[in-house]
């Protein structure tokens, strides 16, 4: 059985026919070609490579089907760099990963970064208030890394998380306004 | 182009040595990776495995043909289908090492053929449009099995009666060596003989990447195949010979992009050849993503299992005067080509006495066969498991003696370079004394003793432990080539452009390691330039040169060294048509190469531009100096020349505290000193040496692959295998003690590998010396909270060992089963209908997700089930005799739940708890908190 969906994805209104027991993270892969979203556990819902950003709030796509993001509102990891200001300025949170090596075979990081862009959307939305380690480490539960040890994924949150310390509230607001990528793309 | 680094514009630096950011980052952070499942190519077809459901059968049937009718299948093979196309068995002479043992040679078809020897082999293939209707079409592959005994551990493989997994064989004994020489003198010598016997299970480095394949023949270019490799260049050569194909028919591609491989990469996989006869069969393009589940059950990433029976024998002072082991392995079923499950333990063995002056070792070697899938390969080969050994017994000789452990451990360190070990390993440089004081130092021995007795006295344990390991930074020819036929050179092609800028091709391709980052620093300095203007490309037969893969720390080592010849040789011939175009009389070798830039070193105001040189040696190759030949480009192969391997160094101290009442294990600190020789990109290193330990915590601490008397894997998912999250894990301190070796032309060694082996070792250590007032020993691994207070209970009261409560029992087995009763879906399904999901607040829960949380319950039942303490909170809990205080930044939404589900009356029967528990697996956080009431730290007395 088909259906047709609309959904948005970074920005962009996605029209598409899928069969209705296609999951959301093969939609991005396999319609949109969007293959920065990832694959590790095989839809099991534990590796958390496939996290993308659901109307604000991180998600597993392989646990959505497409059908039910009919709609919907998805940021995917290739769409952080549209909340730039000029073309090849990267997000803050892709510079905290390249600046503290937050990645090695870059494998779960997509996932780790829209994990992390919803951690830090809320952070900015209390008004930047220090994170702690511990605290990082606590909200990177669902997400699985076999090679970093994690040590520079907190550092690198923590280096996003000061560059927004750095910009003035719009700016680091506009840092996670989803209705500004939209209004990019008419 | 976007520039490395600010600093990358300045003038004259040395990149080498300088933590600069990667140069792969770039499109990995943006989502444009190209891992395998990303390629795609037109007319590609999907392919499925269907996988035995039996662990040992003989198969009397197999009848693909109604596959065959769902529509979108477009193919469907048995094994005996594959047989008409050409399928060969993969032990052919070429792909099995030449070892000092006796060795036997399973029977290993691709494809199974007549019989099927572990659960999860694959019996047939479909090959479909789209890779939904794939599973539609394997439920109707009908197989017709006949069951056999199943062999599932040593103890049942080695048994005088035991059925066999290889009917022709007299036992299922599949290899067995005598390593090192005889140690009865030293033995008789001895003031103590140290005796224990340590066994560690089936845990490894399944990384997050599975495997996957994409080939595709044409009559011109042959079979141009993608895959999931460390080995390109060796898979090429064993396509060709296994299927009888010619070799320049053959080429292997490993994407730009792998997501981690840690040794799981490097086996041929039996699915490349298969993959490979169906592509050309069917004259279209066939991929293959193995998912998470196919790559557990077919052993991707299982090793260190082994068993040690060591002995050493010690002066009373604590010298060590020899040692022996007797190492039984359970390989699983061994058809697998060059590695065969049984160079692990060998390897492992090999590198037993590490850095430890220890005279003699007398070692026996056995490994066996068994119905479960084969070891292949995992980050440290071998040596997790030998480390415990090793480490482990020394921590017990101190013990006897009454000796400190680091003390005796300082003493045994190898003191004088180069040395060759009683197994006949070569250490060629190092400064285990230096490394290991800079370890003691960091760690600041005096004051964890002091607070260790502090602690001991309020009734808290922290204890300190030492691991370490000595590493070789790759093998040279002179060890491969007598065992695999296989060279062990580090090989690379460097071109200069045109332009001036470096093209470097290398046949090993990367899975995370940063070789585009490491060896762009490093030509950087060589050519005067900017890593910007290196490129490196990598991993496609066509084009690289023949390398015998990405394993064992040979990048640093080999590859860089040969990179750096290849760049030497080219410097000489820039410098002689510089001097000839610059028209002074001056030898090669008295330029210098700065920014762009060749400069006389005799007259600096005598320069000319590195392009200018390229072009007239590439693009105008007229009025060359007498006999120089036009191009500029070169391959250089480096073997070291007067040793037959590289040494690193690695210094583990662990300090932990152990809650005697649940066994949990919380580690305060993990330091690491680490002697990689020239560090390249000192961020790198550490992130080498942080992912490692954190896997070997893994390995030790969490992970363990659980399989039934039937052979199957009872923790087919990643949740059941409980890899660590970040939460799980301490930063891990890294501090460098690098030792250059005087062996390469920059004093590099790897660092990679071998991070996971200490682990074992310095936690184990670390939890015994916590538990020291109680006299613990422990022997097997992972060190889950039950397996600790089991230890405790064997010394300390063996009847305190409280049963768990009795209700907690049946509800772990109804979800630790494969089974899971439709009903309790549907309880689940009830309650979760009106709740809230902390990271998905508008989604509704999928199913599969609610088979992720029934795991998920599973297991911290059965962690919960396992402490008395924790299951006496919670039984006060559901009894609501227990007030919880809920950490403020619990969601309101959530407390508000527990509350009203605390005050509903108590369910009889069936799934008795459900009512109360499952709302406490909306967050893990509610379950913690519960948890976190019982008195773990501080107050525990
Ligand atoms: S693929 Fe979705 S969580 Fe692993
Ligand atoms: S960087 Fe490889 S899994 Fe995280």
């Amino acid at each position: 059985m088909e259906k047709t969906i609309s959904v948005t994805v970074n920005g962009r209104v996605q029209r598409k026919t899928v069969p209705i027991r296609m999951l959301l993270v093969d939609f991005l892969r396999d319609e949109l070609g969007l293959t920065g979203t990832h694959v590790g556990c095989t839809y099991e819902g534990r590796c958390g490579a496939c996290t993308v950003v659901l109307d604000g709030n991180a998600t597993k796509s392989c646990m959505v089907l497409a059908v039910q993001a009919d709609g919907h509102r998805v940021v995917t990891v290739e769409g952080l760099e549209e909340f730039a200001n000029a073309p090849g300025e990267l997000h803050p949170i892709q510079n905290g990963f390249w600046e503290r090596h937050g990645l090695q075979c870059g494998y779960c990081t997509p996932g780790m970064m829209m994990t992390i862009f919803d951690i830090l959307a809320t952070n900015v939305r209390e008004g930047s208030p220090e994170l702690t380690d511990e605290a990082i480490r606590q909200s990177l539960v669902g997400n699985i890394c076999r090679c970093t040890g994690y040590s520079h994924i907190v550092e690198a949150v923590q280096s996003a998380a000061a560059q927004l310390r750095g910009m003035d509230p719009e700016e680091r607001a506009a840092w996670f306004d989803t209705a500004k990528l939209e209004g990019t793309r008419s | 182009m976007t520039t490395i680094n600010a600093e990358s514009e300045a003038l004259a630096v040395s990149w080498v040595g300088r933590p600069i950011k990667r140069k792969e980052d770039l499109r990995l952070i943006r989502g444009r990776g190209q891992y395998l499942a990303d390629i795609k190519l037109p007319g590609m077809v999907h392919a499925f495995f269907v996988r035995s459901k039996h662990a040992h059968a003989r198969l009397k049937s197999v009848d693909v043909s109604r596959a065959l009718s769902v529509p979108g299948v477009v193919a469907a093979y048995s094994g005996a289908d594959l047989l008409k196309l050409g399928m060969r068995e993969l032990l052919i002479p070429e792909l099995v090492n030449e070892l000092p043992g006796t060795l036997r040679l399973p029977p290993s078809w691709p494809l199974a053929v007549d019989k099927v020897v572990f659960h999860g082999e694959p019996i047939a293939v479909i090959l479909a449009e789209t890779k939904y209707v794939l599973e539609d079409a394997a439920e109707l592959v009908v197989i017709d099995y006949e069951p056999l005994p199943v062999i599932t551990s040593v103890e049942q493989a080695m048994a005088d009666d035991s059925p066999r997994v290889y009917e022709s064989w007299p036992d299922n004994v599949i290899y067995r060596e005598k390593m090192g020489g005889d140690a009865t003198d030293a033995f008789a010598k001895a003031d103590i003989i140290i005796t224990e016997r340590f066994e560690v299970p089936r845990t490894g480095a399944s990384p997050m990447e599975c495997r996957g394949v994409l080939t595709q023949w044409d009559d011109h270019s042959g079979l141009t195949h993608w895959t999931t490799t460390q080995r390109p260049h060796l898979l090429r050569q064993a396509i060709s010979q296994v299927l009888d194909w010619p070799e320049q028919m053959v080429r292997v591609i490993a994407p730009k992009d792998q997501g981690g491989s840690f040794g799981t990469k490097a086996p041929h996989s039996r699915e490349d050849f298969i993959l490979a006869l169906v592509a050309r069969d069917i004259m279209r393009p066939v991929r293959w993503v193995e998912s998470r589940e196919e790559s557990f059950r077919a052993g991707v990433g299982q090793e260190r299992a082994q068993i040690h029976e060591i002995q050493i024998a010690a002066r009373s002072d604590g010298k060590i005067l020899a040692l022996r082991d007797r190492c039984i392995t359970d390989i699983g079923h061994g058809q697998q080509p060059v590695f065969m499950g049984v160079m692990y333990p060998r390897a492992g063995c090999f590198m037993i006495t590490s850095f430890y002056d220890i005279p003699q070792a007398e070692i026996e070697i056995v490994c066996v066969v068994t119905n479960k899938p084969c070891l292949t390969p995992s980050r440290a080969f071998g040596s997790f498991p030998v480390r415990l050994a090793m480490d482990g017994a020394i921590n017990r000789l101190a013990r006897e003696l009454d000796l400190d452990p680091l003390e005796v451990v300082r003493k045994n360190l190898v003191t004088v370079f180069p040395y060759v070990t009683a197994t006949g390993n070569f250490l060629d440089s190092g400064d285990f004394v230096g490394g290991f004081d800079k370890l003691v130092e960091t760690i600041d021995v005096a004051s964890v003793r002091e607070l260790q007795a502090k602690l001991r006295e309020q009734g808290r344990f922290i204890g300190l432990g030492f691991g370490g390991e000595t590493e070789r930074s790759g093998v040279s020819s002179k060890a491969y080539v007598p065992r695999q036929r296989k060279p062990g050179y580090g090989v690379a092609t460097v071109k200069v452009l045109n332009s001036g800028k470096i093209h470097v091709l290398v046949g090993d391709p990367p899975s995370g390691q940063s070789h585009e980052t490491v060896i762009s620093q490093v030509l950087a300095d060589e050519f005067g330039v900017t890593p910007d203007d290196v490129r490196l490309d990598y991993g496609d037969t066509l084009s690289t040169p023949y390398g015998m893969g990405n394993v064992g720390n040979r990048m640093a080592s080999y590859t860089v060294s040969a990179a750096v010849l290849a760049a030497r040789e080219l410097k000489k011939k820039i410098g002689l048509v510089a001097a000839h175009d610059l028209g002074i009389d001056a030898s090669p070798d008295e330029f210098t190469f700065e920014n762009g830039e060749i400069v006389w070193v005799k007259d600096r105001e005598i320069r000319t531009q590195l392009r200018a040189v390229a072009v007239h040696l590439i693009e105008c190759p007229i009025q060359l100096p007498q006999g120089t030949e036009p191009g500029l480009e070169h391959t250089a192969y480096f073997e070291p020349q007067n040793v037959p391997n590289m040494t690193g160094a690695s210094f583990h101290c662990a300090v932990v505290e152990v809650m005697p009442e649940t066994g949990v294990i919380k580690i305060l600190r993990y330091v690491v000193v680490d002697d990689c020789g020239t560090p390249i990109n000192p961020l790198v290193v550490e992130g080498q040496v942080q992912g490692g330990v954190v896997m070997g915590i893994g390995n030790t601490v969490f992970e363990e692959y659980v399989y039934n008397e039937r052979g199957e894997l009872q923790n087919t998912t990643l949740e059941g295998y409980m890899m660590p999250c970040a939460a799980d894990v301490p930063h891990v301190e890294t501090y460098d003690h690098s030792v250059p070796t005087p062996n390469n032309p920059l004093g590099t060694k790897g660092k990679g590998e071998g991070a996971p082996a200490p682990v074992s070792g310095a936690l184990v250590n670390a939890v015994e010396d916590a538990l020291r007032p109680f006299g613990v020993s422990i022997t097997t691994l992972p060190l889950k909270p039950e397996r600790v207070r089991a230890a405790i209970a064997a010394v300390v009261s063996p009847e305190a060992e409280a049963e768990p409560a009795d209700w907690v029992e049946p509800i772990v087995r109804e979800f630790a089963g494969e089974g899971e009763g439709y009903d309790v879906l549907a309880e689940m399904y009830r309650f979760y209908d009106g709740i809230q999901i902390s990271l998905q607040p508008t989604w509704h829960p999928y199913v599969g997700q609610i088979r992720g949380w029934l795991r998920d319950f599973g297991q911290m039942l059965d962690r919960a089930a396992a402490s008395p303490a924790v299951v006496d909170v919670l039984a006060q809990m559901f009894n609501g005799e227990r007030e919880f205080a809920f950490q403020s930044d619990l969601d309101p939404g959530l407390a508000a739940q527990w509350d009203r589900l605390r005050n509903l009356p108590r369910p009889d029967g069936g799934h008795a708890y459900l009512d109360y528990i499952l709302p406490a697996l909306d967050s893990h956080e509610m379950l913690l908190v519960a948890c976190s009431n019982v008195p773990f730290e501080g107050e525990t007395k």
